[in-house]
Order: C-alpha cells, then sequence, then structure tokens
C-alpha cells in the first residue's frame, strides 16, 4: 500500500506540468480569497481566457523550441511585424484579409528560418542571435512606421474567426486550446516529438542515432517564428489596430511561461499543456490584481515571485531524477 | 570463425600534419570477439570513426563480407548492421529508457500522415527485448539519468543486439564502471557473441578484453604492432606489446 502511494506521487511529480498546476491552484485561491465575488464568475474566466490567449500561443512555440535547446527572443518583434504586415496589407493596400494573414505567416516563418540559419550556420549562441533579430526587427519596424499606429475600418469574418467575440469568450481562447492540443499531440505521441527531446537531450547522441538534430532545430525555429506571427495576427483581430511597440516584453513572458511550465532553460525537458497553464497563470494574475483592486505594478513583480518559486521547483524535482 | 566479416586495409589517414593512421590493416570475423588494443593516440578511435563513415579514409579499403564498401555516415553503417555503442553518447539521460532504446528507429500506429508513437508497444517490447538478453530494468519508463554507468552500457548493447546489429562496436564500455558493473557488462558481450554478433571492443583495460576477446590487435602511432590470436598471447605480453610498441 505504501509503496502504491509513494509510486503515485512519484509518477505525479514526474510530470512537467505539476510546478505549474500547483502554482496554478495556489495562486487562484488567492485570488478567490482577495474578491470571492468577482473572480469565480464566467466573465472572469473568459477574461483570463482572452488575456493568456496570444501569450499562451507564442508560448506553445518557444516551449518547443527551449526543449530542442535553443531561445528565441526575437517573438515579441515578430508578433509586431506580423501584425503590422496584415494590418498594412488590409488597410493601405486593400488586400483580402486571407492573402494578407498567409503573407505575414509566411514573413513570420522567414524570420525564424532566419533566426535558424544565424544560429546553427553562424555557430553562435541563439540567445544572441535573437537579441540581435529582436532589436534588428522592432527598429525597422519603428523606422518604417515612423512610430505611428496602423487601424484597419473594414469589417472581415476573418478578424471575427482570429479573434471574435462568442458571449463573454473570444475566439481567441478556442485557437490557443486547438494549438495546445494539436502540439501536446505532436511532442509526446509523434516520433518527431520523440527527436525535440532527444535534441534537447543531447545533440551528440541525437545524431549518432541517425537522427538530424539540426534540423529538428531548424523547423522549431520556423515554428516559433509561424506561432509568433500568428498570435500577433490574433491580437490584431481583438484591436484592429496595432501601433509598432506591440508584443514589448512578451519573449520574456512566453518564455516565463514555458518555464513556469516545467521546460528546462538548458533543454531536453518540457511540455506543452505546461507552458499553457504558465500563460494562464500569467493572465490569471494580471487580471486578478485588476480585480483586487492593486496597482498594476505589481503584475510583474508577482510573475517575477512565480517564475523564481516555479524554477526552484522544477530543478528539485529533476535532482530527484524524475521525468 | 571463418569467414571474414570486416576487412580493412591499408588505411591511412591525416589531419593536416598530423598522420592518424599509416596503412592499418584490421579483420573481423564473423562471430569473433576482436580486442583493439594501443595507448592514447594510436589511432583506435580514427580507426573506428572511418569504419563506420564518420571521416573518410584518404587511403585503404574497407570490406563488408568481401564486397568494396565505403560509408558515407554513420548511419549507412548502421543500415548495414554495424551498430557503435559510445562511452558517453550511449543515451540521453533525460528520457525514459523506452524512448532512448527506439529513439530514431520510432514504431507508430495511425493511417496516412497521422502516424502517433506506439508507447504501449515500446516499453513492451523494450522490457521484453532486454530481459531476454538478461538485462533486468525496474520499469521501461524510468529516467536513463537515474541508471548507472553500467546499466546504460547494458542497455545501448541491449538496443543495438535488439535492431540486428551484426557488428558491435564498443569503445571503452567498461571505463569509469565499477569492478561488478564492468563483470556484467563483459556477460553481455559474451551473450552477443552467443547470438552470433562480431564485437570490436576497444579498451585500455587488458584484463578485461582479454576475458572476452577471441584475437587482439594493437596498434602503436598509426600503426599495427601487433596481431595475437588468445591462445598466442597472455595478458603481460600484451601490456608489454601496447607500451613498447614493438612487433612481438
Amino acid at each position: 500500500m505504501k509503496d502504491s502511494i509513494s509510486g503515485f506521487c512519484h509518477r505525479l511529480l514526474g510530470y512537467s506540468e505539476f510546478g505549474a498546476l500547483i502554482g496554478f491552484v495556489v495562486v487562484f485561491l488567492v485570488f478567490y480569497a482577495l474578491s470571492p465575488s468577482q473572480f469565480l464568475t464566467i466573465e472572469s474566466l473568459a477574461a483570463i481566457l482572452t488575456k493568456s490567449a496570444v501569450l499562451g500561443i507564442i508560448a506553445i512555440g518557444m516551449c518547443f523550441l527551449m526543449i530542442s535547446g535553443e531561445f528565441d527572443l526575437s517573438v515579441g518583434s515578430t508578433c509586431a511585424v506580423s501584425a503590422m504586415c496584415f494590418a498594412l496589407l488590409m488597410s493601405k493596400m486593400g488586400i483580402h484579409p486571407a492573402i494578407a494573414l498567409l503573407i505575414a505567416l509566411l514573413i513570420s516563418g522567414g524570420i525564424g528560418f532566419a533566426n535558424s540559419v544565424i544560429t546553427l550556420k553562424g555557430g553562435i549562441p541563439s540567445f544572441i542571435a535573437t537579441l540581435g533579430m529582436m532589436w534588428f526587427l522592432r527598429g525597422v519596424l519603428l523606422a518604417i512606421t515612423g512610430g505611428r499606429t496602423v487601424e484597419y475600418w473594414g469589417r472581415s469574418t476573418l478578424l471575427l474567426v482570429l479573434n471574435g467575440r462568442i458571449g463573454h469568450f473570444r475566439t481567441s481562447s478556442i485557437w490557443l486550446i486547438v494549438l495546445v492540443i494539436i502540439f501536446a499531440i505532436i511532442l509526446g505521441r509523434t516520433r518527431y516529438g520523440n527527436w525535440v527531446y532527444a535534441t534537447g537531450g543531447s545533440r551528440e547522441t541525437t545524431k549518432v542515432m541517425g537522427v538530424n538534430a539540426d534540423r529538428v532545430k531548424r523547423i522549431n525555429f520556423v515554428l516559433t517564428g509561424l506561432l509568433a506571427g500568428f498570435a500577433g495576427c490574433v491580437y490584431f483581430g481583438r484591436f484592429k489596430f496595432v501601433d509598432p511597440t506591440l508584443g514589448l516584453g512578451w519573449e520574456l513572458e512566453a518564455i516565463a511561461a514555458a518555464v513556469i511550465g516545467g521546460t528546462l532553460l538548458t533543454g531536453g525537458r518540457g511540455s506543452v499543456i505546461g507552458a499553457c497553464i504558465g500563460a494562464l497563470l500569467v493572465g490569471m494574475i494580471s487580471h486578478g490584481l485588476i480585480l483586487a483592486g492593486a496597482p498594476a505594478y505589481w503584475y510583474q513583480a508577482f510573475i517575477g515571485l512565480i517564475l523564481i518559486v516555479a524554477a526552484i521547483i522544477n530543478m528539485q524535482i529533476q535532482k530527484r531524477g524524475f521525468i | 570463425m571463418t569467414d571474414k566479416f570486416v576487412k580493412m586495409e591499408g588505411i591511412c589517414k591525416s589531419f593536416g600534419r598530423v598522420q592518424a593512421l599509416r596503412g592499418v590493416d584490421c579483420t573481423v570475423y564473423q562471430n569473433e570477439v576482436l580486442g583493439l588494443l594501443g595507448d592514447n593516440g594510436a589511432g583506435k578511435s580514427t580507426l573506428i570513426k572511418i569504419l563506420v563513415g564518420i571521416y573518410p579514409p584518404d587511403k585503404g579499403g574497407i570490406y563488408l563480407n568481401g564486397e568494396k564498401i565505403r560509408f558515407s555516415s554513420n548511419r549507412e553503417a548502421r543500415a548495414s548492421g554495424i551498430e557503435t555503442v559510445y562511452q558517453d553518447l550511449a543515451l540521453i539521460g533525460l528520457m525514459s529508457i523506452s524512448r532512448n532504446f527506439f529513439l530514431g528507429r520510432e514504431p507508430t500506429r495511425g493511417i496516412g500522415p497521422l502516424k502517433l508513437l506506439d508507447r504501449r508497444g515500446m516499453a513492451h517490447v523494450c522490457k521484453e527485448c532486454l530481459a531476454d538478453i538478461g538485462i533486468e530494468i525496474r520499469s521501461p519508463d524510468e529516467c536513463v539519468s537515474c541508471l548507472s554507468g553500467g546499466e546504460r552500457q547494458s542497455i545501448a548493447i541491449g538496443r543495438a543486439v535488439h535492431f540486428g546489429a551484426k557488428l558491435l562496436i564498443l569503445d571503452e564500455p567498461t571505463a569509469a564502471l565499477s569492478v561488478k558493473e564492468s563483470a556484467k557488462v563483459l556477460e553481455y558481450v559474451r551473450e552477443a557473441k552467443r547470438r552470433g554478433l562480431s564485437v570490436i571492443f576497444i579498451s585500455h583495460n587488458i584484463h578485461h578484453v582479454y576475458s572476452v576477446a577471441d584475437r587482439f590487435t594493437i596498434l602503436d602511432r598509426g600503426s599495427n604492432v601487433g596481431d595475437f590470436t588468445r591462445e598466442e598471447v597472455t595478458p603481460d605480453e600484451l601490456i608489454d606489446t601496447i607500451s613498447t610498441g614493438k612487433k612481438a
């Protein structure tokens, strides 16, 4: 009996998402205690999901890339570039929204591909490569737009599909859920997923076993760019305007979401569902503080605290040899 | 022990000005354990890397069952049944035993492009195969980082046997292992031989090699300095040849 209990605990700790889930429950209870009548309502749940959806979509790609042992600091800028392209193509050039979306996604995937070439062919750490890309894209964006916002006044079903209202909820939440399910299956249940873990676990061993580890990284860079670009367009679907500072700091929030969700900075371990819980946690903190009437500044302090605690818990779990 | 399985003839290889191999011959017969010996820098690893296609040789020929071949990658060598188990690169610590076991050769189930890992099958086959060779694991879902060095080597050997390797190359398989663990790993080498495999066993530990090998090839600074069957030589004579580098 004792064995089965310890076995159960062992299995439970073995899930990458465990730390994030505990954090989620704790933060949930804290906010529930702070504003019991408002926090546990449909409106509130919908608001949390809406706040988290864009970040969650970015975090999925970041999670894949981090598990395979690389970073992408340019996702915030990629979001802005993609949303700006989407907006400009529709409003200034009158291109059909679907085609504009396609072009925006192509550009985002291209940015991811460029990151992979710089990192893998240039032989420099992705941290530096994508930090450079982050500033480069942001600078170009600010220079071209002159810092002005771009709006789109037209009506389009595509924008409703991307981020329209359904009651209190928005379609962005559905996108998040669908993408999380698809990518959780790819990561956990397919050969490619196995290669992603292996690449981050040991690039050399993966190569010796006949898997092209660099190709895995390249695909993940492109995937991260694509999802960041898609997130930018989803964001635009809600507000219908974009300013060139969109997504500032989102790269760090996405990394935080992935780390809170059990992804190792050094690669080889992590989970898409964990990253999604991490993103929801970030959304919940932002919303809960507003409900509790706390000044918005507390948001960053809270996220910082949770990130550190989550990282320590995850490290302890890993040290004890759970997978 | 009659047929030549792999024959390497007059292999030369230079890296810049350094001549790593100066016309080395090396033959492995069917179902034979060959001890490949030599001090550091003798060229053992280079020879193996040329055999499995990581480096191209400058000169010389490689024959598999009498047929001239040249692998351009590790993958091609593996497809021909030549499997290498590296000391540090055997398994990935953060992954489970069964995921490591099938890495690069994962079985899937499903239709068309929607193919999912056959996880139950992976766990089952992995446990069965290892048990069949005599390797007991607690659970195929266990993380490799929990295993000892000997257990990792054992699993890597079991994996090679399962995937139909005909020639197993072991690079220092007992380095950094305890006495008990080394004995176990050596037992798996014997088991591999009983199953009809050929083995190239690279080691510094003469006593480990001597207890399993049928024949010894000794290299010194890129040249052959000795080729003995086990009956012809004592461990002390082997040590002598390695340290003096003189042809016996």
